[in-house]
């Protein structure tokens, strides 16, 4: 049997992920002095900071009520306190340095006055401190490649990180990638791999995020032996289109931003209301009623329609107040022409009832981390969403964008450092990476079974309606076995239409349904073990809080299989001192 | 309530009139005809002075038929307002006046349209 | 409420390594009438096609990623609508990798190679730059451009002249208007053959960002007839 034809090369720091927090991995580490290949997984530009609204909490003093106290408060209130504090307080003190070297990237931050910024208020903060920019995730995305451009970083299109090779004493050498516009594998030895590969959105029948991010980082760290934390909490936002079917799950946001309380914390948002006209919010959130947070929220509208007061295509009805259709129009202009495009003109100006429905967007768990990124897997730093701890149980609307910034940099500079410092690598672990190529290369062999699409899809279902926004004992129980039954039973039987190696989407589908079931097990087992209700995981048998678990699961794959254990959460007084950076390091 | 312009609906890119494409197309022909008009106008006047030729001045039947093709003059007049109409909105905007791509090509086409239509009348005797 | 339709959709395959020529394949598809175009090639990708080759990521226009050419124009695939006859094809002038997935490696050498970051003549002094409101809101208009290659797609003059496209007009228009940028944004127009442009708006028409690169170029040569501005100086 021919080998695997592997091509080789070897880098500094080697980064998967072309989102905000990969390429600001890749400024950083590059201006610290390391040789930087980024991998993304499709074109560069596919990816999920691409799609955000581009909201920006950051203290940035125009707000003289705000502090980054507060900021750090009002994000450990969301989490519910099982935040990784450490790392909340970092984000909350460097989120408005990065929000100015975006500026000077070239972003140009809405204004009221040639200096000041605008802010605008977010689902659950207490201060009014988000920035924004009119061209949202497609400006942020933009000027950072354009500093990749004038650093010369390269860049690898449609280059899919299949897994990260270790030696034997489990030290990361580098990351194994699927070329997928050719079908070559390739493997790049490296001094760090930093993985920024997103969420997992695409888990769920319902999302919001993009085709790629099917979990793929966060599932090559498991297998390569990191922890994760917090895996089994999934944020939903509460609304999204309903139609058409390419748009479906796509965010809308929050009801506050369709009420003057966009401006101001304690106005009215736009009001929610079933089949029936009953605003069904103020059962679980009197208080801040539609302007509550998302978790509260999403659980509100999904018990609502699984228990048969939504509308007929999955939905309730969210009636936004027309008053601030000229601010939304200025702010959001992308978001009025989506709603035209798909609803209509009356539901562009606010002035209709506009449906809505849940959906997965954002991935709260992820791999542990500590303030600089690093995993406990040497070699390995993970940053963005697929890293955990920094929202705790929940996320703040506009808080995604400065932890992208803050820890993407982080990453940059710690992978820098620890490429500096190694001295092993080069082509020693080709024979592992050859082997793991292979491995990946079985279902181009077979020439019968079932297609990864139908696998996909039975995946995304059991996801959607046991291990979504409702869940219970019994059904997750039902879904692990039946993720073992995919596993041992459906997994080895999947081939592909067509044997051509040029952009296989068959073959990458099939390389990511490892990942999928690997993070869907992780997600279920870890949320097994947690009896009670707190942010965004919900258990109808469990359903209220349980102080006693006030602690973080932390789960880890030992010999093939999933070990789950409670762990208390990490204060500021109990916080391990991490490795300090190299003084000299720039960036 | 707000009567702030929506942004387009742009799902239908592939349904409507393409009008630069069009446009582009009849400057193009337009041009094209007109040159070709000016060339055969300067090489027949020419030609008439050469006695060998004199039969044109008597107006050879080829020439009368063609004169009397309605159709050629409205045509030709089209193609002339139109060329010049289009060039001019063309220089406009280069000097700071924007105007409206669909306002503009059916302001242009339609006022070109007179010219050629005042031709058919003028044939008619009208 | 959208009514079910029938649909049938031609899509160009080709796999230049292996097929002497592109072949024409036709699909019948059973769908909705608010569906996309995307809606339609994913529903072919799933039940009839598995080894179709297409691409998109964001599928809410956003990303960019899914331009094709659709009975001859190009659009966004995730947000043109569904026809009932559609002829779908990769996105000209690009070469193809495998049927509607084209090759973007010269697109992004075009975006290196015209330095679009704001070069600068002092450093960032940090904190907000001095921007005025309303140009801030221009500058982040022209900022939500996509990338998606739909303009220099249905461009007349990139089909026939060294034109490097109106998207990389636009681009330079931005960094043009960015008071952080002194570079000589004009001249970069210029040599990128700017003044090729037909001033036919077709950029303008086809653009799913609402942008016109057309206008970016008029300005540009206003300012090249009338002397605008001097920053680069």
């Amino acid at each position: 049997m021919t080998k695997t034809e592997v091509f080789t090369e070897h880098v500094d720091v080697l980064i998967a992920g072309s989102g905000a927090a990969g390429m600001r991995a890749a400024i950083a580490a590059h201006d610290a002095g390391a040789k930087v290949v980024l991998l993304a997984k499709g074109p560069r530009r596919a990816n999920h900071t691409r799609m955000s609204g581009g909201r920006y909490n950051a203290v940035s003093g125009f707000n003289p009520a705000d502090s980054t106290d507060a900021f750090f408060r009002d994000t450990v209130d969301s989490g519910v306190g099982i935040n990784n504090y450490p790392l909340t307080r970092i984000l909350a003190d460097e989120a408005m340095d990065r929000a100015y070297d975006l500026e000077s990237y070239g972003l140009a931050w809405d204004r009221t006055e040639i200096k000041k910024y605008y802010m605008s208020m977010t689902g659950g903060g207490t201060f009014v401190r988000t920035l924004g920019s009119i061209d949202e995730g497609i400006g942020i995305t933009e000027v950072m490649l354009h500093q990749l451009h004038k650093r010369g970083i390269r860049i690898c299109d449609f280059h899919m990180l299949a897994d990260v090779v270790q030696d034997d004493s489990g030290r990361v050498t580098g990351g194994l990638a699927l070329d997928l516009s050719k079908g070559a594998w390739r493997y790049f030895s490296a001094g760090a791999v930093v993985i920024a590969t997103g969420g997992t959105s695409q888990l769920y029948e319902t999302s919001s995020g993009p085709a790629i991010n099917t979990g793929d980082g966060i599932a090559i760290a498991l297998r390569a032996g990191a922890e994760l934390v917090d895996i089994e909490f999934m944020q939903f936002i509460p609304i999204s289109f309903v139609y058409p079917p390419s748009a479906r799950g796509y965010t809308l946001i929050e009801p506050a931003h369709y009420g003057m309380r966009h401006f101001d914390p304690k106005a009215e948002p736009a009001h929610l209301l079933n089949t029936k006209g009953e605003r069904f919010v103020l059962k679980h959130d009197p208080v801040r009623r539609e302007g509550s947070t998302r978790d509260i929220l999403a659980r509100a509208i999904m018990l609502e329609i699984l228990e048969g007061r939504g509308t007929p295509e999955g939905g309730v009805l969210m009636h936004p107040d027309p008053q601030v259709f000229d601010a939304f129009l200025k702010e959001r202009p992308i978001y009025i022409k989506r709603l035209l495009e798909n609803y209509g003109e009356g539901h562009a100006r606010l002035q209709e009832p506009i449906q809505v429905t849940p959906s997965a967007l954002y991935t709260l768990g992820g791999v542990r981390i500590d303030p600089w990124c690093r995993c406990n897997v040497p070699g390995l730093l993970v940053s963005g969403e697929a890293a955990g701890g920094v929202h705790g149980a929940n996320r703040l609307g506009g808080s995604s964008m400065p932890d992208i910034q803050v820890f993407g940099r982080r990453a940059g500079i710690a992978a820098a450092e620890d490429a500096r410092e190694y001295a092993g690598g080069g082509a020693a672990q080709l024979d592992k990476a050859r082997a793991r190529a292979a491995a990946l290369e079985a279902c181009m062999q077979r020439n019968d079974g079932v297609r990864p699409p139908d696998i996909k899809k039975r995946i995304q279902k059991l996801m959607w309606d046991h291990v979504g926004l409702v869940r219970s004992g019994a059904k997750l129980t039902e879904t692990l076995a039946a993720f073992r039954s995919l596993r041992e039973h459906v997994l080895p039987t999947v081939k592909v239409t067509n044997k051509s190696r040029v952009l296989n989407r068959e073959w990458m589908e099939f390389l990511e349904l490892e990942n999928l079931l690997d993070i869907g097990e992780a997600m279920a087992a870890s949320s097994l073990q947690r009896p009670e209700t707190r942010g965004a995981h919900y258990r109808t048998d469990f359903p209220a809080l349980d102080s006693n678990w006030t602690a973080n699961l932390i789960v880890r794959r030992h010999a093939g299989q999933l070990q789950v254990e409670k762990k208390a959460v990490v204060t500021l007084e109990k916080a391990v001192p991490a490795r300090e950076k190299i003084a000299g390091a720039i960036a | 309530m707000s009567k702030a312009t929506l942004p387009r609906n742009t799902t239908r890119q592939a349904e409507g009139l393409q009008y630069g494409d069009v446009a582009r197309t009849l400057h193009r022909f337009s041009g094209a005809a007109i040159i070709v008009f000016v060339l055969v106008h300067v090489i027949v006047q020419a030609v008439r002075q050469v006695p060998m030729f004199a039969a044109l001045n008597a107006g050879a039947p080829w020439l009368q038929t063609m004169q009397e093709q309605n159709w050629i003059h409205a045509i030709l007049f089209f193609c002339i307002a139109f060329h010049t109409l289009y060039g001019l909105k063309l220089l406009a905007g280069e000097l700071g006046f924007t105007i409206r791509y669909q306002t503009a090509f059916w302001g242009i086409v339609g006022v070109s349209a007179l010219f050629g239509l005042r031709e058919v009348l003028r044939y008619a005797g009208i | 409420m959208p009514t079910d339709i029938k649909m049938r959709a031609e899509i160009r395959r080709y796999d230049p390594s292996v097929d002497a020529e592109p072949h024409y394949e036709t699909f019948e598809v059973a769908g909705q009438d608010n569906w996309r175009v995307l809606d339609v090639i994913r529903s072919i990708y799933e039940r009839q096609a598995g080894d179709l080759a297409y691409q998109f990521a964001c599928r809410v226009g956003r990303c960019g990623t899914c331009a094709v050419k659709v009975n001859g124009v190009p659009v966004l695939a995730c947000q043109e609508r569904c026809k009932p006859e559609m002829k779908i094809e990769p996105l000209t002038p690009f070469p193809v990798l495998r049927d509607l997935v084209v090759d973007r490696s010269e697109i992004e050498a075009r975006y290196e190679q015209h330095a679009y970051a704001p070069q600068r003549k002092t450093e960032y002094a940090g904190g907000p730059e001095p921007i005025d409101p309303l140009l801030a809101e221009d500058l982040c208009h022209k900022g939500s451009c996509l990338a998606c290659m739909v303009c220099v797609s249905g461009c007349p003059a990139v089909e026939e002249r060294a034109f490097d496209g109106p998207a990389f007009m636009l681009k330079l228009r931005h960094m043009a208007e960015h008071p952080a940028d002194s570079g000589n944004r004009l001249e970069q127009a210029i040599d990128a053959g700017m003044l090729e442009c037909f001033g036919c708006d077709l950029c303008t028409q086809l653009c799913p960002a609402d942008l016109s690169p057309a206008q970016a170029i008029r300005d540009f040569r206003r300012d090249m007839i009338f002397g605008g501005s001097k920053k680069h100086e």
